[in-house]
């Protein structure tokens, strides 16, 4: 199956007209040498034999129906509607809205999204989207860089490990200094040659700081330098304060929380804004609303251009293109299906839920939580038996919570425990439960 | 077409019965005790939409927006070909769309990673990929940071990259990124790399290496391209291809065989991944076995144990994306290569040309064509000798109102009022000669009826839209 209409008759009749006898001899430019002969690629296969073989792969992965698993990718629920819209094929089979009048419908549900962005962090600007949260991440310390002409930026412990990382090679590329340090030490490495500081709340480990004494922390020492907040869950925002209350320059996060399915971890979305005086050196698409040139009708077009690659090539603020439209859409479509009541709902479940399973666990002797600052849908607990939670907790067909130690080998009996509004009363006992029969089994093995 | 629907914040009411979550089951507390007030949000200004209504906001929307499924979409260097629906059921199986990125017991995903890399190592020629980056611009910056590596381990320096004029934007923003400065070097009056200058560039001394695409930005195939790389090697450069042009060439003739060291592939583009109307796409890069130590971490290793995953290795560049890259975007790719096979993929590049020229062929007869020879996926005409001072933007414009997709324009910067044409394999030849059609009636009222294409979209929900006030006062969000 090759998708392409033409039959012999109609190549021979191409070739006619384009004045050459066989197709190869349309290759002529490419030195002989260099044309494959065939491709080491067995022969197409008919739909139902993909599908059978893509079934056959897919029942290698474990789907467990509850799941104590996030660390930047979360299980929430998505209604059914967000896949019915994205899956319209004039939004998912269009392309960048270059010809902004044959696009209106898109551009339009771009600006919305900017707009709804905008509502839920009240931050005043947003764009078009990034690719994840750890590349936005990335590209608000750059951002930052450029702002202010200095190259050094801080980055808090507590943001998620592989944002580090990522972080990290993108400094690397563009020799800007990145120092990471506790929130404790931050006073003594902030000074006047620092672009920015970075921390995420609520952190990976589930602690929530408070942006503005952060802010107020930074900005009374040095008012010039930038403060970039980035959070991997905003289900958040419909319970804790936004960061545009809490003086934050730029603000970025994962949204995938926002109608995406986890998908082994791709493609999520990359939600970037800023305060309004950084709108030219913020990096992506945006949208903006105009009129018509001859009329008085509203449109929407692709603006500031003159920041972008296709413009401004070396000089561009990033290199990104392509981005992340697609979830953009159902991350609008996920927000507007909620409301502001579901959005509230939402987090206020995913807040209980945590909160009750922490203090369920906190009375099981042998554990102990670890967080010191009020937790939103994560918290980190000390095991008294690490391997023997997961075992029970597969048992009774949950997925298990996080062993930190894949980012912190010295951690290695801690664990990350998220609970959602997905998690119905019984999967929280059993999860309870699990972690009670896993110091019981120790004690047994003791014995 | 009625224009104007209202913006989805102007719907909705205070009480609207939305049922997306489940009721609270377990014994709750009083928030106010448990959470910090200074934590704690007031307002939130996001309306109560019912279901029915934001269907039909949304499929309203819908309908005044142009995808490849509403007909044919000419756009030069991006590849819009057809969508395969069947990629689409796949990449929404439980059984992959549920996978958490940090459980175990994934094997089906790392399975087909790893046969993906494989087999986009057959069509490329190259030893080794990474599935990470989650675009071609992302490709980019991942291949010059592994050059940028390179030299660094062996503690050299060099710190420029060459890259032609014809180039696609994102190739020096990428490598500004990466922390190179960019020497741009002319094409010649073939569109072709010139070996002198080239070579001249080359003995200024401190290049890292090129990128190029090729066929180019013109749909030309360098025809001196094994030169271009040895000459770049003999310098102690690397060269760099960008993918964004690969879909003429599948089964017909490999990057790695042209000499090149690094390349990127856009899924979304030659692999026939939606582009979602702007993303998300997927960048994969390949390298020769001499860069596969820089390739970013995680990667995947076939062992006697099956297959692992490599975090340790530290000559990696390190981590440029949370996770394993835009893993549904991969799978449908991964579908596609299955669907197609070896042979489907070598018709796919010699239909993708002769549509290309064939479309080229009828066009020339009423519009310039600077770069006239037998073009490969794309070929760029141009606004020069079209009467009335019609403007490329005009023509663009004026598609629009026969209800086409406009082709990508004033790109590339080497053609003046440029209209890049890419058609694709997935035309029919009527939907070519209907394309051919319209695009003659243009010509025709160019000629004699100006006003129609100076006014023009004259047909499309809202007229040409005031870019320059856009800029100036921008209006980003309600």
């Amino acid at each position: 199956m090759d998708f392409i209409s033409h039959d012999e008759k109609t190549i021979a009749e191409m070739l006619k007209v384009i004045n050459v006898p066989k197709v190869d001899d349309l290759f002529q430019d490419i030195p002989k040498d260099l044309i494959v002969k065939s491709l080491n690629i067995s022969d197409g296969m008919s739909e139902p034999d993909v599908l059978d073989k893509m079934r056959e792969y897919g029942n290698k992965n474990k789907i467990y129906p509850h799941s104590f698993l996030g660390a930047g990718c979360y299980y929430h629920y998505i209604p059914s509607l967000v896949d019915f819209v994205i899956s319209r094929s004039e939004f998912y089979t269009s392309y960048t809205p270059y010809q902004a009048e044959a696009s209106q419908g898109y551009l339009q549900a771009i600006y919305e999204y900017q707009s709804i962005i905008s509502r839920l962090t009240e931050m005043e600007i947003a764009n078009a989207s990034m690719y994840d949260g750890s590349t936005s991440l990335a590209e608000a310390a750059i951002m930052a860089s450029i702002i202010t002409g200095k190259n050094q930026v801080i980055l808090l412990e507590g943001v998620h490990p592989e944002y580090i990382e990522v972080v990290k090679t993108y400094c690397w590329g563009q020799n800007i200094e990145l120092k990471i340090t506790s929130e404790d030490k931050l006073n003594d490495v902030l000074n006047e040659d620092i672009a920015a500081v970075m921390f995420q709340s609520p952190n990976f480990f589930g602690d929530i700081t408070d942006g503005l004494v952060m802010s107020n922390k930074v900005k009374e020492k040095h008012p010039n330098c930038l403060l970039i907040q980035c959070m991997t869950d905003p289900t958040c925002l419909g319970l804790l304060k936004p960061p545009g209350k809490t003086n934050i320059d730029i603000f970025v996060a994962e949204g995938q929380s926002f109608g995406i399915d986890p998908s082994f971890g791709g493609p999520g979305l990359g939600i970037f804004t800023a305060k309004k005086k950084f709108l030219r050196k913020i990096p992506g698409r945006l949208v903006g609303k105009t009129k018509e040139i001859n009329g008085d009708r509203d449109g929407f077009l692709l603006t500031l251009q003159a920041r972008e690659q296709h413009i401004r090539r070396e000089k561009a603020s990033s290199n990104i293109c392509t981005n992340q439209a697609l979830c953009s859409l159902s991350a609008l479509i996920y927000l507007v299906s909620l409301g502001k009541t579901g959005l509230r709902e939402i987090a206020i479940q995913n807040f209980q839920k945590a909160h009750y399973v922490k203090k369920a666990i906190a009375l099981i002797p042998g554990y102990k939580i670890l967080n010191k600052k009020p937790t939103y849908n994560e918290f980190i607990v000390k095991c008294p038996d690490i391997n023997g939670l997961i075992r029970e907790c597969k048992k009774m067909n949950l997925l298990p919570p996080l062993q930190v130690s894949t980012y912190y080998p010295e951690m290695s009996d801690v664990v990350l425990v998220c609970v959602t509004e997905l998690n119905s009363s019984s999967s929280i006992e059993k999860f309870i439960k699990a972690a009670k029969l896993a110091i019981n089994n120790e004690e047994e093995r003791a014995n | 077409m009625d224009a104007n629907e209202l913006l989805i914040f102007n719907k909705g009411n205070e009480l609207v019965h939305q049922n997306f979550i489940p009721k609270l089951d377990i014994k709750s507390e009083k928030i106010e005790e448990i959470l910090p007030k200074n934590l704690i949000r007031d307002e939130l200004r996001i309306p109560d939409v019912s279901e029915v209504e934001i269907v039909r906001h949304y499929i309203k929307l819908s309908k005044i927006n142009y995808g490849v499924d509403s007909g044919i979409y000419p756009l030069g260097s991006c590849t819009m070909k057809y969508n395969p629906k069947i990629n689409e059921i796949v990449a929404r199986m439980t059984s992959f769309s549920k996978v958490h990125p940090l459980q175990d017991e994934n094997e089906g995903a790392l399975e087909i990673l790893y046969e993906i890399s494989q087999m986009l190592g057959e069509i490329t020629g190259m030893d080794g990929f990474t599935l990470q980056p989650a675009a071609g611009a992302h490709g980019e910056l991942v291949g010059l940071l592994i050059i940028k590596k390179f030299f660094e381990t062996r503690g050299i320096v060099k710190n420029k990259i060459i890259i032609p004029d014809s180039a696609h934007g994102t190739n020096p923003a990428s490598a500004k990124m990466a922390g190179f400065s960019i020497i741009e070097l002319q094409s010649n009056k073939y569109g072709e790399v010139p070996l002198d200058h080239l070579e001249y560039a080359l003995e200024q001394g401190d290049v890292a290496g090129i990128m190029l695409t090729n066929p180019n930005t013109l749909g030309v195939f360098d025809r001196q391209i094994k030169d271009i790389t040895r000459i770049v090697h003999e310098h102690g450069g690397l060269c760099y291809y960008d993918g964004a042009n690969l879909n003429p060439m599948l089964g017909i003739c490999r990057p790695k065989d042209m000499g090149f060291d690094i390349v990127h592939l856009n899924l979304h583009k030659t692999f026939s991944t939606p582009h979602g109307g702007g993303g998300p796409g997927s960048g994969p890069v390949g390298v020769t076995n001499e860069l596969i130590p820089f390739l970013p971490i995680p990667c995947i290793l076939s062992t006697d144990k099956g297959l692992v995953c490599d975090y340790e290795n530290h000559e990696s560049i390190g981590r440029i994306k949370a996770f394993w890259g835009n893993f549904s975007i991969i799978l449908r790719a991964y579908v596609y290569i299955l669907s197609l096979g070896g042979n489907g993929l070598k018709r796919v590049g010699q239909i993708a040309v002769l549509n290309a020229n064939y479309l080229k062929t009828l066009l020339k007869k009423k519009y310039h064509l600077p770069y006239d020879r037998i073009c490969q996926h794309e070929f760029v005409l141009s606004d020069k000798y079209l009467p009335n001072d019609i403007t490329t933007e005009d023509i663009a414009k004026r598609i629009l109102d026969y209800g086409f997709y406009a082709p990508t324009i004033y790109f590339p910067l080497v053609v003046n009022g440029a209209l890049m044409v890419e058609p694709t394999e997935t035309e029919s030849k009527d939907s070519l000669d209907k394309f051919v059609e319209v695009m003659n009636q243009i010509r025709d009222e160019a000629l004699n009826e100006p006003e129609k294409l100076k006014k023009a979209p004259l047909n499309t929900p809202v007229g040409r839209l005031d870019a320059v006030n856009a800029a100036r006062k921008p209006i980003l969000h309600d």
